[in-house]
């Protein structure tokens, strides 16, 4: 599809255009390494302050604050009341028994009773429920991960999103995250997508008027689960 | 609406200064980015120390470039990313259309990318018959309109809630009839929505290229690049190759910057990373990946001493802070980027003989540099420019004559004091009442406002007789 | 935007030193503007220097600190003008001048010029390290406060680009107003930002730098004072003459050191011995 030639052509013309300008340089990998480390060990005096020492407590308070656009949070002791907290949701917003709940075994497990928990999410208006692989205190973030379980989507396309965040996995700044993101891919098990959620959907685009749900969830609801 | 060519300069400047609502339609969005700037920074006391920190991690990255290029480059096929290269913007387009040929495309969606403008894709699809469906809600309602964008944060910040009920009821499916801008929003979800899932191709830019990992990184507050990116079969991104940063960490500090230099708020909703295509057994994501990495001028601005601007993170700052970019906006420029960081920029994309008046339109009160995340010299640069320029000939032949005489009168300061003191009777013979309202060879002056009447003599004059006398 | 002033990003203040000035030469770099338009202010900085007990010399071969020909990008006429500066004034102690456009040029972009040129850019660069705005100079330098200075009335401040961000100036020209009697500060909205001056480009683009200054003007007539001050007389004249277009005529445009030398009842340019 694409003429080889032009390619190589192309990728040496700017690796080329590089070496030859003299701002750049060659050096050895571990120089090049040392300098990227060094640059990193700023960022203590660089990041905002966290409400709280615990990360969990930062988390909530920011919510709590209003600093994360169209965000609820609660929590729950364990995974046992989930089912109890999402009927509160879905009554809080006068919405019927029925949501999303991702397919994952330790939620599909939990005794649902009469609400239905394969709602169809490519229709608008609905609700999904996923579980959240870390939260981050400095931004009042959630983090999910795509895999057989994790449709990227369903963190998109319902209009209310119930996020579950084990409360043990609550790291305190983006940059815990960093570290985390590089374990996985020392281990060789990145995932396609790494998605830090940090407030409802929103735009300004109009007359700089804030408004939710612009093509994602227009309410979020974090529920920290404190045993988990 | 025409795109402005940036060689019409002074003639769009002259259109944008005649419409009677520009100034507060840019003001209604500025003006609030201003506030909300100014509030995130102060309850971040260490936002002096992350400049400091994102500029090290640019510098670096700029430093050792083609290392970290290469690393990209292995570490993305690693993960599954077919890479392209592109050195120019009609190479970066035609290699997105061969994608899109080859997969025999007939709806692409579209995250907002400034370098998707750059490279002018929006034209190349619309061209190759392609349904362009633009997704981040400016840019779905410029494209409605048919206008370029007039900021790179909020490109459709020309338009008024008017304007958008027009547009929306003429163009979706199912509009609203309320003019409510919530509704309106809802408007373009509906619309939209079905799209997102029919497309045959998403195409995405990248905010950060994360060396150490190969991944490329989206930054929105609507969460339309992941709706894009997800549903379709092929994701492609495109990028410009000074996006690098050697790793996700390094990337923190300028995503802790991005927000609150552009909208103010602290963080964007949605920070994804992308790395190559859906895993086996993943529910969705695209099965086909591509990243077109591109130069178009980018190596030249490292080859010209203007590796300063490979910085920048295109968080709009400067053009919220410029108070040329208040008062002419952003179409003026006649450039996909406007205000000061356009006005460094498009003299490399496009060509200085071009764009070098923009160079010029700056009081280089250095507010833009002020406010930059990542500390670039933007007056320095403009003026480096308006250097080169100087060096071509580029510009009008009257003012290159002024400039000189002037020079060359003050080169020689005794003739320098003799041409003040003719030029203060000169200007006195046109002066009533302490004022002097036009005078010739001064209409530039003159025109909008009255000159003081100077003294009867020069200082110098003065101050001679002064000690003469007491002596 | 804020009224408050917040910290100036970039701008490297100068370092407060306090020193003995009496035997100190001080060279005064009158600037174009000062010459041709507003002697007075030459004449008052003069006096506040003399006040402060510096010993003033005005070298008579001096011209212009180059910033129309830099500005325009050609960097060697630039060159030829900054010789000529620098072989006047580089035999003083302490260069003053009564702008900070004009200072901040020798003082940020001199020694930039002479790029390979070791020697001159040595000189140059010796030159910008002794190089203050005056009213910088009066109050970091010299300890200087202004005494028995009456004028009745209110003002408000406009601080010029150049002297607020590129050599932090902000806090002095207050403080030296603070002490002069019977004078009221009222705080400017935007009092930062660019009243659209920008030297050749308020004739370049009259019409941008007309919007720009019609904004500052609305500014500056909502705080209904007496007095707009500043430091920089290229600002001054700019939006003096806006204002007097637009018929204004009941606010007057000063620079800082005319007032603090008592000589802001002067309308004319011409010099006087203080009263």
């Amino acid at each position: 599809m694409t003429d080889k030639h032009e390619q190589a052509t192309s990728r040496d013309k700017i690796f080329d255009a590089i070496l030859r300008a003299a701002p750049t340089v060659v050096a050895d990998l571990n120089t090049i390494q040392a300098e990227a480390a060094a640059i990193l060990t700023e960022s203590p005096n660089a990041r905002p302050e966290l409400l709280a020492e615990d990360a969990a407590e930062a988390l909530m308070r920011r919510v709590e604050k209003g600093l994360v656009i169209g965000t609820s949070c609660e929590s729950i002791p364990s995974l046992d009341q989930l089912p109890e907290t999402v009927k509160g949701f879905l009554e809080q917003y006068a919405l019927p028994a029925e949501l999303k709940v991702q397919d994952k075994p330790s939620l599909q497990s939990l005794e649902w009773v009469d609400i239905d928990t394969d709602v169809d999410i490519h229709n608008d208006n609905t609700v999904g429920l996923c579980f959240a692989e870390y939260g981050v205190a400095e931004t009042g973030s959630f983090v999910v991960h795509s895999n057989e379980t994790m449709p990227v989507l369903l963190n998109f396309l319902p209009l209310y999103l119930i996020a579950v965040v084990p409360k043990s996995k609550i790291l305190h700044y983006m940059d815990d995250y960093a570290a985390i993101a590089n374990e996985i891919a020392a281990q060789g098990t990145t995932p396609r997508n790494m998605c830090l959620i940090s407030g409802a959907s929103g735009t300004t685009d109009i007359e700089g008027v804030l408004v939710q749900g612009a093509h994602g969830p227009e309410v979020l609801h974090l529920v920290i689960v404190e045993d988990q | 609406m025409h795109a402005n060519k940036p060689e019409n300069f002074e003639q769009n400047v002259s259109e944008a200064l005649s419409q009677p609502n520009l100034k507060a339609v840019i003001r209604r969005t500025t003006d609030k980015a201003e506030a909300k700037r100014a509030e995130a920074i102060a309850n971040f006391p260490g936002f002096e120390n992350a400049r400091i920190q994102g500029q090290k991690v640019k510098d670096h990255t700029i430093k050792y470039m083609a290392h970290y290029l290469a690393e990209f480059e292995k570490n993305a096929k690693a993960q599954g990313a077919i890479i392209h290269w592109a050195s120019n913007a009609e190479e970066a387009s035609r290699k997105v259309l061969e994608i899109c040929r080859k997969h025999e495309a007939k709806r692409i969606t579209r995250s907002k990318s400034m370098l998707g403008e750059e490279i002018g894709l929006s034209h190349a699809l619309d061209n190759a018959d392609i349904d362009r469906v633009e997704t981040d809600l400016a840019e779905h309602i410029i494209q409605l309109a048919g206008d370029p964008p007039s900021h790179i944060v909020w490109p459709a910040m020309h338009r008024s809630r008017e304007d958008v009920i027009k547009l929306f009821r003429e163009n979706h499916k199912d509009p609203t009839y309320s003019e409510e801008i919530i509704e309106l929003v809802r408007s373009a979800r509906r619309d939209l929505r079905t799209k997102f899932l029919t497309a045959d191709i998403g195409i995405s830019g990248s905010n950060f290229l994360l060396a150490d990992s190969g991944s490329t990184c989206t930054v929105t507050n609507e969460g339309n690049a992941e709706l894009t990116t997800t549903p379709p079969k092929v994701h492609i991104v495109t990028a410009g190759i000074e996006k690098l940063v050697p790793s996700m960490a390094h990337a923190v500090p300028l995503l802790r910057l991005l927000t609150r230099s552009a909208t103010g708020g602290e963080i964007t909703q949605y920070i994804t990373f992308h790395n190559g295509p859906k895993r086996q057994g993943d529910v969705d994501g695209p099965e086909e990946y591509h990243i077109v990495l591109v130069d178009n001028g980018r190596t030249k601005m490292l080859s010209e001493g203007m590796e300063e601007m490979l910085r920048c993170i295109r968080c709009g700052a400067c053009m919220n802070h410029c108070v040329v970019y208040k008062h002419i906006g952003g179409h003026a420029y006649g450039s996909v980027y406007p205000g000061p960081m356009g006005s460094v920029l498009t003299p490399h994309l496009n060509s200085l003989k071009v764009a070098n008046k923009q160079t010029h339109a700056c009081t280089l009160n250095g507010r833009c540099e002020e406010v930059c995340p990542v500390k670039i010299p933007l007056p320095k640069l403009l003026r480096s420019l308006r250097a080169k320029s100087w060096e071509k000939k580029y510009e009008p032949l009257t003012n290159r004559f002024f400039v000189k005489g002037f020079a060359f009168i003050a080169k020689h300061p005794a003739l320098f004091q003799l041409f003040s003191s003719c030029g203060v009777i000169f200007m006195r013979m046109f002066s009533k009442k302490g004022w002097i309202r036009s005078m010739p060879m001064t209409s530039g002056w003159t025109r909008n406002r009255d000159l003081i009447e100077p003294g009867t003599q020069t200082f110098m004059q003065q101050y001679k007789k002064m000690k003469k006398a007491q002596k | 935007m804020s009224d408050n002033h917040v910290n100036v990003g970039s701008a490297s203040v100068q370092a407060i030193e306090t020193v003995d000035i009496t035997n100190k030469r001080v060279g005064l770099f009158v600037t174009c503007l000062v010459n041709t338009m507003r002697p007075t202010v030459g004449f008052a900085a003069l006096d506040l220097l003399e006040q402060a007990g510096c010993n003033v010399e005005v070298p008579e071969h001096q011209s212009c600190c180059g910033q129309p020909a830099f500005n325009s990008g050609d960097d060697e006429g630039t060159r030829q003008i900054a010789y000529e500066t620098i072989k006047q004034f580089e035999e003083f102690d302490y260069v003053v001048i009564p702008s900070g456009s004009c200072a901040g040029m020798i003082i940020k972009n001199f020694a930039d010029l002479f790029e390979g040129q070791n020697e001159w850019q040595a000189r140059a660069q010796a030159l910008a390290d002794k190089t203050y705005e005056l009213l910088s100079f009066l109050v970091d330098v010299c300890n200087f406060v202004p005494q028995g200075v009456e004028l009745e009335g209110t003002y408000t401040y406009h601080d010029s680009c150049s002297g607020y961000r590129s050599l932090g100036v902000y806090e002095q020209p207050r403080k030296m107003l603070s002490e002069v009697s019977g004078l009221e500060h009222k705080p400017l909205h935007g009092h930062s930002e660019c009243c659209g001056f920008g030297g050749t480009f308020c004739v370049k683009y009259s019409d941008i730098s007309d919007a720009i200054v019609e904004e500052k003007i609305e500014n500056v007539l909502d705080t209904k004072v007496d007095y707009l001050l500043g430091g920089d007389m290229g600002c001054l004249m700019n939006m003096a003459g806006k204002l007097n277009r637009e018929g204004h005529t009941e606010i007057k445009a000063l620079h800082t050191a005319e007032v603090l030398a008592d000589m802001a009842t002067e309308i004319l340019g011409d010099g006087h011995a203080r009263k």
